[in-house]
């Protein structure tokens, strides 16, 4: 604070003129520097992020200009075409099971439920029954078990074996709701009267198989064409994926030179900087020898390397041209229309894909041909490549690409599972407790919530693996919960149960926030609402919601916030699949497996070299994360200062 | 709708049906919330309880909080038993019955004996943490609630602290990766090569190298992470000291640092303390931050001498509960260890927010002015 510049009365020399100065000052001065802290570790965050992540550009920038010069590029143009290729035909193929498997899902489930049991009652055997066969094998072929010993272990396993089929052991029988109960009986009955050395499944499982193939057989015969047709279409890719796998490893090999040759430059330049810094003049000679013989590689030829794989371009053109053929005729040759919902469901993605699908076919090869070797790489392509990037692959053989878009779709999908559960729960709750509930209601709701705020992340991301995963598996193979989109769900841990858990996460902050805005609304804004001749309902909704709606939606975008900042229940339970989900699958989408923007640092960081293009992308994403974040709370802060009615 | 009194009637039976599905529908959301809540508590209870709990005297599985952590080996003998057993029970059972008496040998790692490795573990963290937070989030407070007039530099703190409390943890875990770390000062003679930047102070060297994956480096992360909840809270209580106080003090020829320490901080320090409880239910619980700064799986008791164990890692409740979830599949033999040390973790948390709501409560009633 600057001083007053009118003359003070106080007589210089004075104490009192020390104001400020003395041990006064210096003590105020320590508390504000520990204020001032608080700005620190913020600007250190922000520095350090940077400073980690500012390097990865430059350093993609070079490990894609390689992945340009050695010729990569050249065959990741076919290569796409490849890879749509085969998700094509998956799509096909898929439409094709469906359309089968659900004409034999009672047979099929059936299969399932008996296999389950006959497993079920061999796990739990296997002690005495292992134990059993190390007897019989130690005594030899012709030599004779114990009479003792074989007695005291068949008791043993027959006790075991009973305690298996009257379900007492481990997690019970497994429920089999598609089998007859006089079939289970059999089944049982057949296990336990079983040789105790058996393994061998009982007739019953063989004949349950060959009911399932008879149906299957039967359900497939009118799509036999059908398969015919896919068939050709998944075939016609077979001279494309030869070539693309031989020009393949040509390429490879040249990154594979260029990179030995720049890790032995460096080696040299490592060495010669030590024989100049060394004063010893033997070590010196022995240092700079060393230097020069750490170089065994010539400089790679791009050009020439490049030379044999763009000698071919006319196969790759023949190769891309049967491609653009098959993918021209099928569309007469598929049947209209499917009877399984799900089957045509694949079917018409298949024909929405199909044109986009010809063009990326159709524009390889003018790609192709006005590709060159040697065309630099700019910053802002790579800054792209890195935003729209549709791979995050890392650690592979080939390539690596660092595009943020499949972590991003992942983090952005949950967060709307999590919000559409957590914001009519949250907001719900909040309007019932602070305007319709009793007061002994509210002592009991409002801890509770609260200690729901209080668990760890990682309990709960550890309950969605052991319990709500399971549950929802389940549960969705049931026959009452079939038509739900995306059931029965593949992947036990998926977007939706981390989502769920995290939409539990994000109510108690939802919850208290609204809480606290409906609280602040003016009583006499109800008062007058009431003397208006409202009624109590008209008085919510109309009069005390909208002038808290502010703080409502402050407390949405702050519960936004800690969704995207999640870490552990992410990680434990999302699925950790780096891709872009399949949305051909309408809303089953949000069953299939994910990676997130915390996730992956979380799994990532701990195993990367320092100082890696891999650890700074990191970095990077940390940034982006960081950013996303501050920029919800700012609105949020924001609304509320825009939009705050009544008094504060 | 020409009759008002027909109008009025309609309107308040119809009224009422509505209120009353609008309530009903409502109160359902809510209570199946609470429900919610209650069974995630009862679940880990119900699971947990058989594991931590024993029928008979002393009632609590001691082992289980005293031992440290080990892999389970559970195998089957030649009588065709099975066992399962903490790595040091089983090489003296194979000690004494010869490995060829093992069949069908299958093992966790990480889920046989206790889990006091973690707990103290967990313990030091927090409480190493919670003490460099308030260090400097009261202090903080103070010249926020006592010193500091409108400002620039007031506003920017009150920026910074309303921002870093919306930082991810896990950006946090980066934070504190990148700095402490890897980039922290520490004096020593032989400077790494990775060094941001090495001072010589002739016999030694100030080199900014980092502190390792330590105890000291996973602290100072949750210290940070914890800092403005920390400051908010304290400032509450210390603006909740009537002026009076500080007037009067003053009135009297104190010295400004005199008024605060005599007439402000004695009463403000029971709120204090008692939001302190709650950063340490949140420090204790968060994963993603020590991740990388401190945690690690397995590590052998005893620790050695405070000064070394401050620069080793070390082992945390959170992260072997994450470990132990997402490494090891989910079979019978890992259930006491999963539940157990979950079980034990939520009490701890339990017991630390259930503390600061009780104390919360008794400084409310006891202080007032």
């Amino acid at each position: 604070m600057p001083e007053s510049s009118s003359p003070s009365p106080v007589p210089a020399g004075h104490p009192f003129r020390r104001k400020g100065r003395g041990t006064d000052g210096l003590i105020r001065a320590f508390f504000g520097a520990n204020a001032g802290l608080t700005i620190v570790i913020l600007v250190l965050i922000i520095v350090f992020l940077v400073r980690e992540g500012a390097g990865f550009f430059p350093d993609y920038r070079k490990e894609l200009e390689l992945y340009r010069k050695a010729g990569l590029e050249f065959v990741d143009f076919p290569r796409k075409d490849l890879t749509a290729h085969e998700q094509m035909s998956s799509l096909l193929n898929r439409a094709y099971f469906a359309q089968v498997n659900s004409a034999c899902r009672r047979e099929f489930l059936r299969s399932a439920e008996a296999t389950a049991i006959v497993t079920y009652v061999n796990e739990t055997v296997t002690p005495a029954q292992s134990a059993l066969q190390r007897v019989k094998e130690g005594v030899g072929e012709g030599g004779e078990i114990p009479k003792d010993l074989q007695a005291s272990l068949t008791a043993k396993y027959k006790e075991l074996a009973a305690k298996a089929i009257a379900g007492k052991a481990g997690k019970g029988l497994p429920p089999a709701p598609h089998l007859t109960s006089e079939e289970v009986t059999g089944l049982l009955n057949v296990l336990a009267d079983r040789d105790p050395l058996s393994t061998e499944d009982p007739p019953f499982i063989t004949a349950v198989d060959e009911q399932l193939a008879a149906k299957k057989a039967e359900a497939a015969a009118p799509f036999a064409d059908f398969k015919a047709t896919i068939d050709e279409f998944s075939e016609a890719s077979s001279a494309l994926d030869t070539l693309i796998s031989e020009s393949g490893d040509v390429v490879k090999a040249t990154k594979e030179g260029a990179t030995l040759h720049e890790i032995e430059i460096t080696k040299r330049a490592t060495l010669l900087e030590a024989a100049a810094k060394t004063n010893k003049p033997e070590l010196k000679t022995q240092l700079e020898a060393d230097a020069q013989a750490a170089v065994t590689t010539e400089p790679v030829d791009f050009k020439a390397a490049v030379e044999p794989v763009l000698a071919r371009m006319g196969e790759f053109r023949d190769a891309n041209a049967t491609l653009g053929k098959s993918a021209s005729e099928i569309l007469a040759k598929l049947p209209a229309k499917l009877e399984d919902e799900k089957a045509n469901r694949y079917l018409s993605a298949f024909r929405k894909a199909l044109p986009e699908y010809q063009n990326e076919v159709g524009d390889t090869v003018g790609k192709m041909e006005a590709w060159k070797y040697d065309l630099p790489v700019g910053l802002g392509s790579t800054l792209w490549g890195f935003i729209a990037g549709r791979d995050w692959i890392t650690g592979g053989e080939w390539q690596d690409f660092y595009g943020i878009i499949p972590l991003f779709v992942g983090s952005l999908l949950i967060a709307i599972i999590a919000l559409a559960l957590a914001i009519p729960l949250g907001v719900g709750a909040a309007i019932y407790t602070n305007q319709l509930a009793g007061r002994r209601e509210q002592n009991f709701i409002k801890p509770t919530i609260e200690f729901l705020q209080a668990i760890p992340s990682v309990v709960l991301g550890f309950l969605g693996i052991a319990v709500l995963g399971t549950l929802l598996q389940e549960n969705s193979t049931k026959d009452a919960f079939s038509w739900v989109p995306g059931f029965p769900i593949q992947q036990r841990l998926n977007m939706f149960t981390a989502g769920c858990l995290l939409g539990l996460m994000a109510i108690p902050t939802i919850f208290t926030l609204s809480e606290d805005a409906l609280n602040n609304v003016p009583s006499a804004f109800a008062e007058a609402s009431d003397a208006l001749g409202a009624s109590k309902l008209q008085t919510i909704f109309r009069v005390v919601c909208p002038a808290a709606i502010s703080g409502i939606l402050a407390a949405v975008l702050l519960g936004l916030g800690r969704v995207i900042g999640e870490t552990m229940v992410v990680l434990l339970v999302a699925g950790n699949r780096i891709e872009i989900p399949d949305f051909s699958e309408g809303l089953g989408v949000f069953f299939q497996p994910a990676h997130t923007l915390t996730g992956i640092i979380a799994q990532e960081l701990g195993e990367v070299p320092f100082g890696s293009v891999h650890y700074r992308a990191l970095f990077v994403v940390g940034l982006v994360l960081f950013i996303m974040v501050l920029g919800i709370n700012w609105s949020a802060q924001r609304i509320l200062h825009k939009f705050r009615i009544g008094h504060e | 709708m020409d009759n008002p009194e027909q109008l009025i009637r309609k309107g308040v039976h119809h009224t009422a049906l509505k209120e009353g599905a609008v309530k009903g529908f409502l109160g359902g959301l809510t209570w199946g919330v609470v429900l919610v809540a209650l069974l995630i508590f009862g679940k880990i209870c119900w699971d947990g309880v058989p594991t931590l709990l024993k029928p008979e005297a002393p009632f609590v599985d001691i082992g289980f909080l005293t031992k440290e952590t080990e892999t389970l080996h559970v195998f089957d003998d030649s009588a065709g038993t099975r066992h399962s057993m903490p790595a040091s029970e089983y090489h003296a059972w194979v000690d004494k019955n010869g490995s060829a008496a093992v069949f069908n040998e299958q093992t966790y790692a990480y889920s046989g004996g206790g889990i006091a490795g973690p707990i103290i573990g967990t313990a030091l963290l927090t409480l190493l943490s919670i003490v460099i937070a308030l260090f400097f989030g009261v202090a903080a407070a103070i010249y926020l609630s006592e010193y500091a007039k409108q400002g620039r530099f007031i506003n920017l703190v009150r920026l910074a602290i309303l921002n870093l409390a919306g930082v991810p943890s896990i950006v946090f875990g980066l934070f504190g990766f990148a700095v402490f770390v890897l980039a922290a000062p520490v004096f020593t003679g032989d400077p790494a090569d990775r060094t941001l930047l090495a001072i010589p102070l002739g016999f030694t060297y100030l080199s900014f190298q980092g502190w390792n994956s330590s105890l000291i480096a996973g602290s100072a992360t949750l210290a940070c992470m914890i800092l403005p909840v920390i400051i908010t809270a304290s400032e509450e209580s210390l603006r909740a000291v009537p002026q009076g106080f500080r007037e009067a003090s003053l009135a009297l020829g104190a010295t400004r640092w005199h008024t605060i320490r005599k007439c402000v901080l004695p009463f403000a320090l029971p709120g204090i303390l008692t939001s302190s409880v709650l950063s340490l239910a949140r420090a204790a619980g968060e994963t993603a931050p020590i991740m990388f700064t401190a945690a690690v799986a397995a590590k052998e008791l005893p620790w050695a001498n405070p000064w070394v164990m401050l620069q080793n890692q070390v082992q945390a409740l959170p992260y072997h509960i994450y470990t132990l979830a997402a490494r090891i599949p989910t079979s019978e033999y890992t259930q006491r260890a999963q539940y157990g040390s979950v079980f034990v973790f939520l009490m701890m948390i339990f017991i630390f927010s259930a503390l600061s709501m009780f104390l919360r409560q008794r400084v409310r009633s006891k202080l007032k002015w």
